[in-house]
């Protein structure tokens, strides 16, 4: 009964020991910055096994006790915990964090956008070190809008939780802009199309010909004087005695016609998208 | 009647170390293989800025982050990277494979015992396009050499996320544990 007695006893304590060593702590610094060597000094003699286990690393190998174990700066290039074990049960945590900022990740929205829209173009940048580590602290970044024969257009941004962001409007003037996000020496840059908007003062004329009216319209430019593009539809309507007809015409070198049937007379409109232009009234056969 | 008490105690204290002992033992000694049920995930989005956030982004955001984290824990703990393909992308699921690979050839296991998950989403990108959250996860992790427990702990981690859809999904693009905020 005894022997059984002590026999528990010790299992217990040595089950109880083998889980309390685990709260051994080695001693290892709060944080180290990414790709940089971290020294763990250990005690005892012998040898041991030592892993750390990280977000993109894992190692195991054999170290001597007594001496430092030597943790190499490639790696703790990734940001974020690690956690170092000895095989005596002695263990330790520790945070990388991410190192001088050297990269952008640009987000920009959408790649194509009309002229002259209210904060229609939006920037997203995201603040990284050369391993890719999101960079937490506060950094400026700059964001320059540039098109052709126009000024630049720059905003700073403090980043904030590693991301700094703006909206801006976009430019007067078709075509292609160039936006930069830019922080020191790093820059990333991509290509916005500003495209015309919708059009402006849209106005048609009328001639007879044999087969009917032709309608036309003046060239059709938005309200910055951008030339709307080839293939923008323009409807035409016809409303008379003989009914309702309407023809659909798309643009071709900025302006759209088409000829429509009027046998006694009409009243001609025109629209395109949601903007309605002038009204023409045609006599019978045209005139 | 002194020594029946001493012996009382000590009988008492024998069942005490032996109940222990067993409880220790058997969390030292958890079976491998369960798979892992997603994880519970809390979503705060009362400081999220600059654009609102969708009802139906707000319930993907949590079903997806939890999926994520399911399928990082069985990764890990089952040393394959397919696993990680649904629901990381980027950067994130470069580290998470390299890691596995790690694991792999060092005869590691990671088994992670998820305890949930408070999620605030604080960024929001203007054109839909990204996510950023911090997540505070209760997890225990266990580092397992061939079928050995070699560490075993609790722990409270806060992590840095970055979120970004796809067809049908958010994915995971970065995941980076930070310090805990003083």
């Amino acid at each position: 009964m005894r022997t059984i007695f002590f026999a528990c006893l010790t299992l217990g304590v040595c089950l109880f020991a083998t889980y309390s060593a685990h709260a051994a702590q080695l001693q290892v610094p709060a944080t180290v910055v990414a790709n940089t060597a971290v020294n763990i000094p250990t005690s005892g003699s012998g040898h041991a096994t030592f892993y750390l286990i990280g977000p993109s690393h894992v190692a195991k190998r054999q170290v001597q006790l007594g001496s430092d174990i030597k943790i190499d700066p490639e790696e703790v290039k990734d940001a974020g915990r690690y956690v170092a074990i000895l095989s005596t049960g002695d263990t330790g945590a520790f945070y990388v964090v991410a190192s001088q900022p050297a990269a952008l990740g640009f987000l920009d929205h959408p790649s194509r956008v009309p002229v002259a829209e209210n904060n229609a173009i939006s920037a997203v940048a995201f603040v990284m070190d050369k391993f890719h580590n999101i960079v937490l602290s506060p950094q400026t970044v700059t964001f320059q809008l540039t098109v052709k024969d126009a000024p630049p257009l720059v905003r700073s941004v403090t980043s904030r939780n590693g991301v700094a962001w703006t909206l801006v409007s976009s430019t007067r003037k078709e075509g292609a802009a160039h936006f930069d996000a830019s922080l020191g020496n790093v820059k990333v840059e991509r290509v916005v199309q500003e495209v015309a908007n919708d059009p402006c003062n849209l106005r048609i004329k009328a001639q007879p010909t044999p087969n009917g009216v032709l309608v036309e319209t003046d060239t059709v430019r938005d309200c910055s004087g951008n030339p709307l593009p080839d293939g923008t539809i323009v409807s035409f309507t016809a409303i008379g005695p003989d009914g309702k007809s309407t023809v659909d015409a798309p643009i071709k070198r900025g302006v759209a016609r088409t000829v429509i049937p009027v046998q006694h007379g009409a009243t001609i409109s025109v629209a395109s998208g949601v903007v309605i232009g002038n009204e023409i009234h045609v006599g019978g056969g045209g005139k | 009647m002194s020594v029946s008490w001493g012996k009382y105690a000590l009988r008492g204290f024998a069942i005490l170390a032996i109940v222990a002992g067993m409880v220790l033992g058997f969390v030292e000694l958890i079976p491998n293989g369960l798979a892992s049920p997603t994880p519970r995930v809390a979503l705060d989005t009362s400081r999220i800025g600059p654009r609102e956030i969708e009802d139906l982004t707000e319930h993907n955001i949590v079903r997806d982050y939890g999926l994520a984290w399911q399928s990082l824990a069985e990764a890990r703990q089952q040393n394959r990277t397919d696993l990680i393909d649904g629901y990381f992308t980027g950067f994130a699921h470069d580290d998470l494979r390299q890691a596995i690979d790690d694991q792999k050839r060092t005869g590691l296991r990671t088994r992670y015992i998820d305890n949930g998950h408070k999620l605030e989403a604080f960024f929001y990108a203007p054109g839909g396009d990204a996510m950023e959250l911090r997540d505070t996860a209760q997890l225990q992790m266990q580092v397992l050499d061939g079928d050995k427990v070699v560490h075993d702990e609790n722990v409270t981690v806060q992590y840095l996320v970055l979120m970004t859809p796809g067809a049908d999904r958010w994915y995971v693009r970065v995941l980076q544990a930070v310090p805990p905020s003083k």
